[in-house]
């Protein structure tokens, strides 16, 4: 059962794939065989990672893509196509990070609210949209968007990332079930408290206290989301659509009471 | 074929409870291809026949030992004796996986009290009681990894499905209480949901006759196949900042309205 979980030949497009969470899953996916489409804003990281993954033995390039302009989306698919042939997974991982530092809404801009909205929920649209007629063209294909904790709870003052990741997860629910007749699944990652280097650094400070609050005692690292790509991206998923998979530390089996609070409460006679 | 080091059990012990049905032998089974050693549990001594049938020999692969008990987990005594037989073959405990999925269904108004007693006694008492006695050894030695296979039926309802459904949403409160309460001492906590499934191989043409299976988003039912990499995820030490959540391999039904 376990030879499901390689990735040899499988093409996987990861947006966002330079840095953070996106390059850890570029990594762990290459390593379980996968070639890689890694598509981010800047060249330099996605050049880095794509040369990194040459090394590691499959092969990858570097599609320079800003996913809230649909117009770069269809050019990355059409790049991803020309290039390998085929698309058989598509990571929706792109995202504003700087959209969780809190800010009080009267201070957000029109502008804040539509470039988070653009990045952050219509680039995941554009690019399902683009990779959805190679994969039906296909019979098969996989879809994953990268979500977050706050698209399931609310944040104090994190307006446009609470919205947006809950945005991906109602769009994962959607591409799930209009798609599964193509033979296209879509799931969610849903990532809690991770820092990377995208992380604020007003809010990394805060983080080592969240970690206090956290079942596990202490926060993720970026590579704690390796394996739950390579196993989304690969066939021992079959029969898992519209689901959010979370890595949170346990943060959301709690949250009525702090974690450690433990109030004893004998039987009534 | 390359594969993720991460999803290796090797050296682990691993215990297997399944409150019913036939998927258990193909649990045991991938836990043993990852490189567990398996012990199982189960109510029905043919039940334990045909999981050990679907193990390489004990003693054998990667130096792992497999066994088992036939014995229903339906008091503390029981579990007691059930604990008394492990530790004659096993010294530590990494991994408890629970298949709580004991299938039972009948209309509200004729379930009778010792019905709904024991499907609760075989689903929810006995994870809590074997997690209570897994928990405090995996306490002990700061390491544990807890898998309960449950039903998409803990959100769910269904008619003639009382009784069951409040069992499975038992034990995915007891998953997230657990996930809480035992985070600190380094044990993940987390449950597989399933749809509807089948151990049988069943071709796609002749379960779709089936209105149910037209019902599925993918129009198939799963087969604990399907479940079986996951499983080894959640059982691996690689497995360490998810804990206290549903995973569910059903289909596309939790999308479905």
């Amino acid at each position: 059962m376990l030879e499901r979980l390689s990735l040899d030949g499988l093409v996987v497009i990861v947006t966002g794939g330079g840095t953070g969470l996106g390059l850890e899953m570029v990594r762990h996916l290459a390593r379980a065989g996968a070639n890689l489409v890694i598509a981010g804003r800047r060249p330099g990281p996605i050049e880095d990672a794509a040369s990194e993954v040459k090394t590691v033995g499959p092969d990858a390039i570097a599609v320079p893509t800003d996913v809230g302009d649909s117009a770069q989306a269809n050019a990355l698919l059409e790049a991803a196509l020309g290039h390998f042939g085929k698309v058989d997974v598509l990571i929706n991982n792109a995202a504003l990070v700087s959209d969780s530092l809190p800010t009080p809404i009267w201070d957000i801009s029109d502008e804040d609210w539509q470039s988070a909205l653009n990045v952050n929920l219509s680039g995941a649209f554009f690019c399902s949209r683009a990779a959805s007629r190679p994969m039906v063209d296909q019979g098969k294909g996989k879809i994953i968007n990268v979500a977050s904790g706050f698209g399931l709870r609310g944040g104090r003052d994190i307006y446009m990332y609470c919205c947006t990741k809950g945005g991906i997860i109602q769009l994962t629910r959607v591409l799930s079930f209009s798609l599964a007749r193509y033979g296209i699944t879509a799931n969610s990652i849903v990532p809690g408290f991770i820092p990377t280097v995208g992380t604020d650094t007003e809010m990394r400070e805060s983080l080592p206290r969240s970690g206090a609050y956290l079942p596990t005692g202490k926060l993720g690292q970026p590579e704690d989301i390796g394996p739950v790509a390579v196993f989304l991206s690969s066939s021992a998923s079959d029969y898992m659509t519209g689901e959010n998979f979370t890595l949170d530390g346990g943060g959301l089996a709690g949250g009525l009471a702090p974690t450690g609070y433990a109030p004893l409460v004998p039987l009534e006679p | 074929m390359p594969l993720l080091s991460q999803f290796d059990l090797s050296g682990k012990v691993a215990v297997l409870y399944s409150a019913g049905g036939d998927e258990a032998p193909f649990l045991a089974s991938v836990l043993a291809e990852a490189g567990a050693s398996v012990f199982s549990i189960n109510r029905r001594p043919e039940a334990l026949e045909a999981i050990a049938g679907n193990l390489p020999d004990s003693a054998g692969h990667n130096g792992a030992r497999h066994g088992g008990i036939a014995m229903p987990l339906d008091s503390p005594a029981a579990v007691s004796d059930v604990m008394a037989d492990f530790d004659r073959s096993y010294d530590r405990v990494d991994i408890l996986v629970s298949d709580t999925r004991g299938m039972f269904a009948k209309p509200l108004l004729e379930i009778a009290s010792s019905e709904w007693d024991e499907v609760q006694a075989r689903n929810l008492k006995a994870a809590f009681l074997l997690c209570k006695e897994m928990g405090a050894r995996m306490v002990a030695q700061r390491y544990g990894r807890i898998v309960n296979i449950i039903s998409g039926l803990a959100e769910r309802g269904m008619v003639n499905g009382s009784a069951f459904s409040v069992s499975q949403a038992g034990v995915l409160a007891l998953t997230r209480s657990l996930a809480v309460e035992l985070g600190p001492h380094n044990i993940r906590v987390n449950a597989i949901g399933t749809g509807w499934t089948t151990a049988e191989d069943i071709p796609l043409e002749v379960q779709r006759e089936e209105q149910l299976v037209r019902y599925i988003p993918l129009r198939q039912k799963g087969h604990p196949r399907d479940i079986g990499p996951l499983l080894v995820y959640l059982c691996s030490e690689a497995c360490d900042y998810t804990t206290g959540q549903p995973i569910y391999v059903d289909g596309g039904l939790n999308a479905h309205p």
